[in-house]
């Protein structure tokens, strides 16, 4: 998200908050956040994917909402009127190629009407199979989830990503030599993917309480948090949509200086960083060690307040429209150990994992009665922090980077339980826990530090050049 | 439910009638090189490649690679269609871009060119030049 939509969406949520109540301002949300799908859809080099990819996320949002739902409730009348929002915002921007002369919502030239015709179609029927099987097979739900990770799998795999592009260029008679992985930028997936998976699988554990189809719309494609996060409930999300909302002056002063907060670790404290900030180029070109500390350094605080900063943005914007997003960030270089880190970095991510994969891996790893506790808290930590790796790309260095944070978690774990057993008494003497503590945070954050090196780069052998040059070796 | 698919059903069919005299733009060919020569100037290879006809597509990026080092503007420019070739439409074009480098300016008439312009699934897109 650049200023001007940083600023539009700011302006666009006083005056929802300002001019409406009630559903209105449900309504007005999802209208603003199916608007925004598009607008923050940067531009493809396949011809109107920056149409076709937000219809595609709005047509899984849709379907997920049909299957998840109760038999007949699309016939309620508010959630017609949600899907006539959705139906007609998408259909207008479609039809703008003929009215506007220049787009203004999407980046291109949207596809021809005839082509969207066709799309609507056989989305449309592929929707109406899919809804009428759920409410007679259980399956669907799980096939819904599998089709997800698929989508990521090949989004996240350069190698896929560029067969897809191969495919999509051949399909449009371009020139294939010309693919990239890049071409698929499908902007906000990563996101949309988890919400929706989260609540396929509340579903499935019969804990999913009934949205309506413009609540449920609004949660997965929430204008604010749509880009980074974080991943809230849905739940939860809804609850603030019901309430009865007005803004406070109070309210907008918190919210005003959260932005606030966020504009300047975003565009003043992360962009400056930047400049300084490890990456591929200046991995090879610094040459002394000191430098590269520095280069290392500056990457762990840049991405740090460019993430917190869209993170505070987003939270910021979200309270002026009376929605509470969970904190993402909570001071997590400042946590005397690793755990505590992860419970304060990415925290919704964490959560999420936790909840969909680390707890019920952990029991059914309890199944098997052979397996030796400290075993089950290695697979579990580290194939959990292996996905995570995977969740931000499927390459060789975020597995490194996974693995090198799901095997220090386990040192951590092993090494606080030594602590506990061997010296009961530490907590007692008050100077030792101090320097402990201090000694921890430097720990915990230089071991982060020295993970982002696989992280910023692209390349194992790189990441391997920058360890040795930071080591002197 | 029925007044729904009905108002549904009205609002496609009006669309497509939308659609269909939309088509007949007579200025898209020109329109589609003024993109074209816009996305030139930004350096917007995304953009660029999408207005351009397959065969095109490398000399597109060709003709950017060129550009690199320097920085672009368009001064005045303003294309027309002067004629027909086949199913290839001709378009004209007035001004000129500006090529800066090391506070020393290079003009480019775009004037020298007429651009080929060609139909697919009923987008315009820059196909050679002449």
């Amino acid at each position: 998200m650049g200023l001007v939509q940083i600023g539009a969406s700011i302006l666009t949520a006083l005056l929802i908050s300002v001019l409406t109540r009630d559903l209105w301002r449900t309504y007005l949300l999802l209208a603003f956040s199916v608007l925004a799908i598009y607008w923050f859809q940067p531009l493809l080099p396949l011809r109107s994917f920056d149409f076709w990819l937000p219809s595609l996320s709005l047509a899984l949002v849709v379907l997920t909402w049909l299957i998840t739902s109760q038999s007949g409730a699309w016939r309620i009348r508010q959630n017609i009127i949600g899907f006539s929002i959705i139906f007609g915002l998408v259909t207008l921007i479609d039809l703008s190629r003929y009215f506007l002369p220049d787009p203004i919502i999407i980046a291109t030239t949207p596809p021809q009407f005839i082509q969207y015709f066709v799309f609507t179609l056989i989305i449309g029927l592929i929707i109406l199979v899919v809804t009428w099987i759920s409410h007679r097979s259980s399956w669907t739900i799980s096939g819904a989830i599998i089709l997800l990770i698929l989508l990521l799998v090949i989004l996240k795999t350069p190698e896929l990503s560029l067969k897809a592009s191969v495919f999509f260029r051949a399909l449009e008679n371009r020139q294939v030599e010309n693919a990239s992985f890049t071409d698929l930028r499908w902007l906000g997936f990563s996101y949309i993917a988890f919400r929706l998976i989260h609540v396929l699988r509340d579903k499935q554990m019969a804990r999913l309480p009934e949205l309506s189809l413009a609540e449920f719309a609004t949660y997965v494609v929430f204008f604010p948090s749509l880009v980074a996060g974080p991943i809230d409930r849905a739940e939860r999300f809804a609850q603030d949509l019901r309430k009865d909302f007005a803004l406070t002056q109070d309210e907008t002063l918190l919210a005003g200086q959260r932005i606030f907060l966020g504009l300047f670790k975003k565009f003043v404290i992360a962009d400056a960083l930047g400049l300084i900030a490890l990456n591929d180029t200046l991995a090879t070109q610094v040459r002394t060690t000191g430098w590269m500390w520095i280069i290392v350094y500056a990457y762990a605080f840049q991405i740090y307040f460019d993430f917190s900063g869209y993170t505070d943005i987003a939270i910021g914007i979200a309270q002026l429209v009376g929605i509470k997003l969970p904190e993402n960030f909570v001071a997590p270089y400042t946590k005397p150990n690793l755990t505590q880190f992860w419970n304060n970095w990415h925290m919704t991510l964490t959560q999420w994992f936790r909840s969909y994969f680390f707890n019920p891996f952990n029991r059914w790893m309890r199944g098997f009665r052979n397996i030796t506790p400290w075993i089950m808290i290695l697979i579990g930590q580290v194939a959990t922090m292996l996905l995570i790796g995977l969740w931000h790309g499927i390459t060789f260095n975020f597995i490194l980077w996974g693995l090198w944070h799901g095997f220090g978690l386990f040192i951590q774990n092993r090494w606080s339980d030594f602590i506990r057993t061997r010296y009961p008494n530490l907590g007692q003497n008050t100077r030792l826990q101090s320097i402990l503590q201090i000694g921890g945070i430097l720990l915990t954050f230089h071991f982060v530090a020295l993970g982002w090196v696989f992280f910023a780069l692209s390349e194992s052998l790189l990441s391997w050049q920058v360890f040795r040059k930071l080591f002197g070796l | 439910m029925r007044k729904v698919l009905v108002i549904l059903l009205m609002a496609f069919v009006s669309a497509l009638l939308l659609s269909a005299c939309g088509s007949q733009n007579k200025n898209a060919p020109a329109k589609a090189v003024e993109d074209y020569l816009n996305a030139l100037v930004e350096k917007n290879s995304d953009r660029l490649t999408t207005l351009s006809c397959s065969d095109w597509e490398d000399d597109a990026l060709l003709e950017l690679d060129s550009f690199q080092a320097v920085t672009t503007k368009l001064d005045g420019m303003a294309c027309q269609q002067s004629g027909t070739d086949g199913d290839t439409a001709l378009v004209l074009c007035k001004g000129k871009i500006i090529a800066t480098y090391n506070n020393e300016d290079q003009e480019l008439d775009l004037s020298v060119r007429t651009y080929q312009v060609v139909q697919q699934n009923g987008d315009w897109l820059v196909c050679g030049t002449r």
